[in-house]
């Protein structure tokens, strides 16, 4: 009986954040202006740490950066656009 | 005798002339000879170090370690004491080059072959195909979306402590699939989602789930998905849930079992100058319902319901001058209690640590843990205190 109770539970909650996020889904995947506005310094100051220690770009050549950018994409799942961005400060 | 004079001064100055313009020709040809050559010589080299669209390169990580453990047992009231010191073991000590390809902006490899536990495994080994601005897909040998250990917090040099927190990552097994991944923004929030599909677990006598298998074991594919929402703009919080659901009994014997486990996890990272914290958790629940037919052909349910846990803190005063700003102090509590198996059924470990980070990506960790567990018969308990000293760098 408990085992069921807290299956449901689990399921209540993963169906609740569906819920709570097709609004939010609805109301189309744009950024705001705030966010599209960020630099390519900014993000990699706010996204490289949420994992490991904010890489320094000096620790690679622009190509390697290219292929880390993709790479880290498929990690932290970055937006293109955020990735853009944080590679072409990085290859500086 | 004038005229003579201006003559010969004449026929000297044209002779000088043409002797001049000779010169000057010879060397113009000389120098324009040598200039093309050179052009030539730099025209090769271009083209021999025209970039191209493709790109390969190694990375990975490489840890060593030294534990010192000891283990009291009690059965019954009486405690016997072991006691080891050594210098790698399974967790302690990993090397594992990644090979990466990438192949213009739409492919990239990956292959994460692994020397740990005195044995060659393969952590992971996948295509991705960047399809769409914000959609990846992947097929091979991947490691399933479920919670956030497995796939980014495990690498020794990411990792704050030098253990993993028992029963989290293996929850979340490597499997044989296809994936789809991606971020989306969503005005001032960000959201990510990750998908699997997989040949699924499969059930063992003792009641765990093992994995990887190359054939499915009852031809039933298992959903694996991950969606994590970002709230805030800076990135600093992430929430995800994640869910897998899929038959794991062998098509013969128990063809209908089935395993279905949820994830929650929490991820804070913010500067509170000078403090950088960092908030990791996560919470894994495992439903495993076998029904098994009996020899009466009475059906019988066997349920195994596995919960594992983490919370983790850990502060560095990155704001700080000196050595100070390189250390780290970290702490974690870790429970996982699940009935089936050798694991026993209530086990937790507090775990704290020390680091020293040389560089990003260059770790020395000290650390110490304690562990009690329950082994199946109540009357069993077990304690674990053990040191770590560990080096940990990505390749
Ligand atoms: C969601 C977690 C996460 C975030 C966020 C993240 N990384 Fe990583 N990063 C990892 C993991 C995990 C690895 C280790 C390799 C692996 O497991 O594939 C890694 C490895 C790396 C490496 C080593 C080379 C490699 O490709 O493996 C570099 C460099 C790197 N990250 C840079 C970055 C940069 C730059 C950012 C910011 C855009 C970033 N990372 C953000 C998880 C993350």
């Amino acid at each position: 009986m408990k085992m069921l109770k807290m299956k449901n539970i689990s399921l209540l909650i993963v169906v609740l954040f569906f819920v709570t996020l097709l609004p939010l889904l609805m109301d189309s995947c744009k950024p705001s202006q705030k966010v599209a506005a960020k630099s390519g310094v900014q993000l990699w100051a706010e996204n490289c740490q949420r994992c490991h220690n904010t890489p320094s770009p000096n620790t690679f050549s622009p190509e390697q950066w290219e292929t880390i950018g993709m790479h880290m994409q498929t990690r932290a799942l970055l937006t293109q656009s955020e990735r853009e961005k944080i590679v072409a400060f990085l290859k500086q | 005798m004038r005229t003579q004079k201006a003559l010969w001064l004449l026929v000297i100055v044209i002779f000088m002339n043409g002797f001049l313009m000779n010169e000057l020709k010879a060397q113009q040809t000389v120098v324009d000879s040598s200039v093309l050559d050179r052009i030539t010589e730099l025209e090769k080299q271009t083209s021999y170090n025209k970039p191209g669209m493709d790109h390969f390169m190694v990375v990975g990580l490489a840890t060593v370690g030294f534990a010192s453990i000891k283990n009291t047992t009690t059965i019954g009231g009486v405690s016997s004491v072991s006691k080891t010191n050594s210098f790698p073991d399974a967790d302690h000590f990993e090397f594992s080059p990644m090979l990466l390809w990438r192949h213009g902006q739409k492919f990239l490899l990956e292959f994460e072959p692994s020397f740990s536990g005195n044995s060659l495994g393969v952590n992971w080994a996948d295509v991705s195909y960047f399809a769409a601005p914000n959609l990846i897909i992947r097929a091979g040998y991947l490691v399933l979306p479920f919670g956030t250990y497995s796939k980014r917090l495990a690498a020794g040099w990411i990792d704050k402590l030098p253990t993993d927190p028992m029963g989290i990552a293996d929850m979340a097994p490597t499997d044989y699939g296809v994936e789809v991944e991606g971020g989306l923004p969503l005005g001032s929030m960000k959201m990510s989602y990750d998908l699997a599909l997989s040949n699924g677990s499969q059930l063992m006598p003792d009641g765990t789930l093992g994995a990887g298998n190359i054939t499915d074991n009852n031809n039933n594919k298992t959903l694996t998905g991950r969606v994590a929402l970002l709230p805030f703009s800076n990135s600093s919080l992430e929430i995800g849930v994640s869910g897998m659901f899929g038959k794991v009994g062998d098509v013969s014997t128990s063809p209908t079992a089935k395993g279905n486990a949820y994830a929650f996890d929490l991820n804070y990272v913010k500067l509170f100058n000078p403090i950088l914290l960092n908030i990791k958790s996560q919470y894994n629940i495992q439903d495993i319902n076998s029904n098994v037919a009996q020899v009466d052909s009475l059906p019988y349910t066997s349920n195994t319901h596995a919960t594992s846990f983490f919370a983790q803190g850990s502060i560095r005063p990155t704001g700080a001058s000196g050595f100070i700003k390189n250390l780290e102090l970290a702490g974690r509590y870790t429970t996982y209690n699940n009935p089936a198996g050798s694991n026993g059924l209530i086990q937790n470990a507090v775990t704290v640590g020390l680091n020293y980070w040389i560089n990003w990506r260059t770790v020395f960790k000290v650390g110490y843990e304690s562990y009690t567990g329950n082994i199946n018969a109540a009357s069993t308990s077990n304690k674990i205190n053990s040191l770590f000293l560990q080096f940990s760098i990505q390749l």
